[in-house]
């Protein structure tokens, strides 16, 4: 199994290509057209938050990049949390077998706006996160079907 | 006691009304004979003589020789709104009629009857600029309650957790449809030059239908059943279905009730004891989320197109000050809050608990509901009728 570390660019491509792989269960859910911003934070040793956009398309990832903090508007929303938060997520579809427990979904993690904060300037693009969210958590859902490495330490 | 069916007044004899009902439509087109007749009489005569009409072929006044092309993902009603001749949506409707947008009409026009039903004939009555997307976006996420829902996962609970789980299906099989009946109402209002509205609207009607089904399967699942009905919610109901004008009923649905609901499904992920109704609850929720997004987009149009703005938007407001009051009527019924808050709870004796869970739940339903106002230019911040924190809680 690939070991991909986790927050990487290369982490979300991974995903992205297994998008592709397992397209039949994307077209059952249905497509997908969003700009979605995963942001972790103290991502790094030094305590630096890190941002990555990707960009989905129908039932593809088209672009995944990493961005500065300015570059939020291009995002349709925002899904920030810790490190750990993330951690936990994955680690939960991991031993889900590409399904978390009933507390660790993206909504579910979302909902209280902790421990991960869904945001946007505007509602209805904020509101794309819940339009699309089953095709969102299948996106992470494919993690299982790779090894994350997190940081050192954790 | 009087019974419920002894209160109200009876309604005529269905075989009376029936009656009445073929009388006036003979009447009707009786007295049309003559347009209609004379358009049979010259139909039937050309075939007797064995003549052809072959007037469809003139191309004139038609947009012959247009080709659209598909995107990758298909035909879709953007690629088709591309073209000018058919993509342009009128200000107002061109006939109160079912001929097509861009078809050849105009020399028609003297012998078409007028479908007197078709009354929403501005577009900024019913128009919303995400309309197409939303549209293509539901025809491709839709899904079957009885096959895609894992069924056979739903795991027994406690009697405590399955009251409540099936006290909340039941509001929500009861309310549901209301956003079913609601666009037939007007669908059948909306001439066809504005038929992409009316294709979303049946795609909502269609959405609701699964809802009222998935939850209705939910409660006779696990062991249960359906509890009890309210008239709280009737009367939010029949709020909705009574609306006085499309943008309205719009509005009370789909931005303050379709909100409400929305909340409840993402919270439905929260109050989910077992997968099968976190699947439920997720796919609910994307629906619902659509139909928010046209409500959203439908009332900024109504109030930015509107002849009269000023006087539109402060009918508005007076209909939203007495809405949000019956939808409030709802929103604390304990049919509905309670069985949310046991859930959160884990049981009847943790409610106070599970109400503080609610309570936050609240404000982040009030929130919602007032940045989508604000993103439709309908500033309710100072008016709200819904109370900033659930009524009882600090």
């Amino acid at each position: 199994m690939t070991a991909v570390a986790f927050p990487s660019v290369e982490w979300f491509d991974v995903l992205g290509k297994l998008m592709e792989q397992q397209r039949d269960v994307h077209v059952r859910t249905g497509p997908i057209d969003c700009v979605a911003q995963f942001t972790v934070f103290e991502a790094t040793p030094d305590g630096a938050s890190q941002h990555i956009q990707v960009t989905f398309e129908e039932f593809s990832v088209i672009n995944v990049e990493e961005v500065g903090e300015q570059d939020v508007t291009r995002a349709d929303f925002v899904m920030e949390a810790d490190l750990d938060t993330w951690q936990e997520m994955i680690e939960s579809i991991a031993v889900g077998n590409g399904r978390p427990d009933l507390d660790h979904s993206l909504n579910r993690l979302s909902l209280p706006g902790t421990p991960i904060r869904v945001w946007s300037d505007d509602p209805l693009r904020r509101d794309l996160f819940f339009r699309f969210n089953q095709s969102l958590q299948e996106f992470v859902n494919a993690s299982s079907e790779i090894t994350t490495v997190f940081p050192a330490g954790r | 006691m009087l019974s419920s069916l002894e209160r109200v007044q009876a309604p005529p004899r269905p075989a009376d009304l029936e009656e009445e009902a073929f009388e006036a439509w003979n009447a009707s087109f009786e007295l049309n004979r003559d347009v209609w007749g004379e358009v049979l009489e010259e139909n039937l005569d050309r075939l007797a003589r064995g003549s052809y009409s072959l007037h469809w072929t003139n191309t004139e006044f038609a947009h012959w020789g247009t080709r659209t092309k598909p995107s990758p993902r298909g035909m879709t009603f953007t690629d088709i709104n591309r073209s000018k001749a058919y993509g342009t949506i009128p200000d107002r409707a061109q006939a109160r009629n079912l001929s097509p947008r861009g078809s050849v009409r105009a020399p028609y026009e003297d012998r078409m009857p007028v479908i007197e039903e078709y009354t929403l004939l501005d577009k900024y009555e019913l128009w919303a600029d995400n309309v197409v997307t939303l549209y293509e976006e539901a025809k491709a996420r839709q899904w079957n309650s009885t096959t895609d829902i894992p069924w056979a996962e739903l795991e027994p609970v406690s009697e405590e957790l399955e009251l409540a789980a099936c006290q909340l299906a039941t509001f929500l099989t009861e309310v549901e449809f209301v956003a079913g009946d609601f666009p037939a109402r007007w669908i059948y209002k909306i001439p066809a030059d504005y038929y992409e509205v009316k294709n979303f609207l049946t795609s909502q009607m269609m959405d609701e239908a699964r809802h009222t089904e998935v939850f209705r399967k939910r409660a006779l699942a696990g062991g249960g059943g359906l509890l009890h009905a309210s008239p709280a919610f009737e009367w939010t109901m029949k709020s909705v279905l009574e609306s006085p004008t499309h943008s309205s009923g719009t509005y009370l649905l789909n931005v303050l009730g379709e909100g409400f609901v929305l909340s409840i499904f993402r919270a439905g992920e929260f109050l989910a004891k077992t997968h099968t109704d976190r699947e439920i609850f997720r796919r609910c929720m994307q629906d619902e989320a659509r139909h928010v997004a046209y409500g959203t987009l439908e009332l900024k149009a109504y109030l930015e197109n509107h002849p009269e703005p000023e006087a539109a938007m402060e009918r508005m407001h007076r209909f939203a000050d007495l809405g949000e009051n019956i939808m409030l009527t709802s929103f604390v019924d304990p049919c509905a809050l309670e069985p949310m808050a046991v859930l959160m709870g884990g049981s009847i004796k943790d409610i106070d608990e599970g109400m503080d869970g609610v309570g936050f739940l609240w404000t982040t339903l009030r929130e919602e509901y007032l940045q989508r106002c604000d993103r439709a230019g309908f500033d309710r911040r100072d008016r709200c009728q819904i109370p900033e924190n659930l009524p009882g809680s600090c």
